[in-house]
């Protein structure tokens, strides 16, 4: 039994189909990238996987649960956070709180979520700024900040989305390790990502999605070779 | 040390009604009868984001609960007041489920309440067991067990004890878990979602635990006043007084409402007082808006924020 398991999802926009009948898999202690054009449908398999949308079809099940029918909140308590790609902060409270309200999740108690928080902050070179407001931290930090509330629910598996963009070649080298280092921890992932080079490197893994559909599922060097997928890209270089 | 400042108000606040005149202790019951509310108001509104314009409704219903038990079956309003605040409790989880259900949120969220509010004042208006629209007259036995005091003093410090008392609960909430999740909810409910916040369920505490304590509130301003009627005690004005000032102190912020309401109270008591002499009397009003339009222009976020700024800037020097 995979940590999750993806069954024949669909899910459909009036006529159009941004998912459709897609199977995935991610075992434990895996970094599995999910990449495809603009539009393939990366982003609705998040939010359908987190519980933000419900699927017309398929199932979802997670370390053996289903999660049909289940809230977003049920399923980050059950342990599987997301980040948004576009990032989503509570603006008007301090980075420490953001996170501390990510570190209740699965903590008992004000002290030890409080402890959790800071150790996050420290772990991901915020901890300077936790007194700051949301509002006012660049977008790289805020990217962080992102990252720093999702990973303080403690998560078995991680959805990340789109971390890398807008960040300058060293904030992505230094993400790049970071995640590497939180999948050393015993966090799984899962990430979309559109910088291409940095999920090969990252991913044990690769899925390719094209027009809601699976046209790829291997390691990296087998996905990049694979014709459908360079079709896909025509004209990019993988 | 930091309890000091608040000690020697707290000081000064017990002890004025033994130097000021009775109509100088009018106004301060009236001052902490309006904070009180606005606090309650201010852990749905302020807090947890959910603008309520109908917390007339929960304050209704605890007067009118506690006054009936009263009048009908001589049930002290000592005990009425809590049957009154679990009726009341009722009455908000059943509009709340309701609303959020059907994810009601910000304008929307404020006509549900404000529509839930008119049809119990309509209701109340057109129903004789409840007094219809010439309300309820408590009959008079001057005794603290029926919750009836001579003089003003008992009210005072009744009131007080109220306001100090959710001053607790509000600071406690600030460094709670229940009160994080409130203003994430507030702040970003997808997030707050996603950060495993059941944002149903707490919207509910929030408002459950809100109404409740407003309807305490009712029942005090019932034997207080030992008159009651559906536009006073129902009506949308009232709504519109508790809300205002959280929005002028501060909502969101433990001291904020409290903050409001030394402001505006004062000043909608004093000018409707002193303005009453021919050709004068529309000036409370429009003095009254002044400073509202004041306030929500140059300190929208509240009074109680911009002062914490300006200390905290001091402080920075």
């Amino acid at each position: 039994m995979s940590l999750l398991e993806v069954h024949r999802l669909t899910k459909s926009f009036g006529g159009l189909k941004a998912v459709a009948d897609v199977d995935l898999w991610v075992d434990k202690g895996e970094i599995v990238g999910v990449i495809g054009p603009n539009g393939a449908g990366k982003t609705t398999l998040f939010s359908l996987i987190s519980g933000y949308l419900t699927p017309d079809e398929g199932e979802i099940s997670f370390k053996g649960l289903s999660l049909m029918g289940r809230t977003p909140h049920e399923i980050c308590q059950l342990g599987l956070a997301r980040t948004f790609q576009i990032v989503q902060p509570f603006p008007n409270l301090t980075t420490f709180e953001n996170v501390l309200i990510g570190a209740f999740n699965r903590t008992r108690g004000v002290p030890e979520a409080r402890l959790r928080a800071s150790e996050i902050l420290k772990s991901i070179g915020l901890f300077e700024k936790r007194g700051f407001l949301a509002k006012t931290l660049t977008i790289s930090d805020r990217k962080r900040l992102e990252m720093a509330r999702a990973l303080a629910t403690q998560p078995d598996l991680l959805l990340l989305d789109e971390v890398l963009a807008g960040l300058n070649p060293t904030e992505v080298e230094w993400m790049i390790q970071f995640i590497r280092k939180i999948r050393e921890q015993g966090i799984t992932i899962l990430i979309i990502e559109h910088v291409l080079k940095a999920v090969m490197s990252l991913s044990d893994r690769i899925v390719v999605l094209h027009h809601g559909e699976k046209i790829a599922d291997g390691s990296p060097e087998m996905v990049s070779r694979d014709k459908r997928v360079i079709e896909a890209y025509l004209g990019e270089v993988l | 040390m930091k309890y000091v400042p608040v000690l020697f108000g707290l000081a000064i606040f017990l002890i004025l009604p033994v130097v000021v005149d009775s109509y100088f202790l009018t106004i301060l019951i009236s001052i902490f009868y309006y904070a009180y509310l606005s606090s309650c108001w201010n852990i749905l509104g302020g807090y947890a984001g959910q603008l309520s314009l109908g917390h007339a409704a929960f304050f209704g219903i605890g007067a009118y609960t506690s006054s009936l038990l009263f009048m009908k079956w001589q049930i002290t309003p000592w005990l009425g007041m809590w049957v009154g605040a679990l009726l009341a409790t009722v009455f908000a989880l059943f509009m709340g489920s309701l609303s959020f259900r059907f994810g009601l949120r910000g304008f929307y969220f404020v006509l549900i309440t404000w529509a839930f509010a008119e049809l119990l004042r309509l209701i109340t208006l057109s129903l004789d067991v409840l007094g219809g629209p010439t309300g309820i007259y408590i009959s008079v036995h001057t005794s603290p067990w029926q919750f009836q005091f001579s003089g003003r003093g008992p009210y005072y410090y009744i009131i007080l004890g109220l306001t100090i008392f959710i001053l607790i609960i509000s600071h406690k909430l600030e460094a709670s878990k229940p009160g994080f999740y409130f203003k994430a909810i507030r702040e970003n409910e997808l997030a707050a979602e996603g950060s495993g916040v059941a944002t149903a369920r707490y919207k509910l505490l929030a408002l459950a635990l809100s109404a409740f304590l407003t309807a305490l509130g009712g029942t005090f301003y019932a034997q207080y006043l030992k008159y009651i009627d559906p536009e006073t005690t129902l009506g949308v004005s009232l709504s519109i007084e508790i809300m205002i000032r959280a929005l002028v102190g501060g909502s969101g912020t433990p001291f904020g409402p409290l903050i409001g309401s030394f402001i505006l109270t004062p000043l909608s008591e004093l000018s409707r007082t002193y303005f009453t002499k021919g050709g004068l009397e529309g000036l409370p009003l429009i003095i009254y808006g002044a400073v509202l339009i004041f306030i929500v222009l140059f300190l929208p976020q509240g009074v109680a924020t911009w002062m914490k700024e300006k200390i905290a800037g001091y402080k920075n020097r």
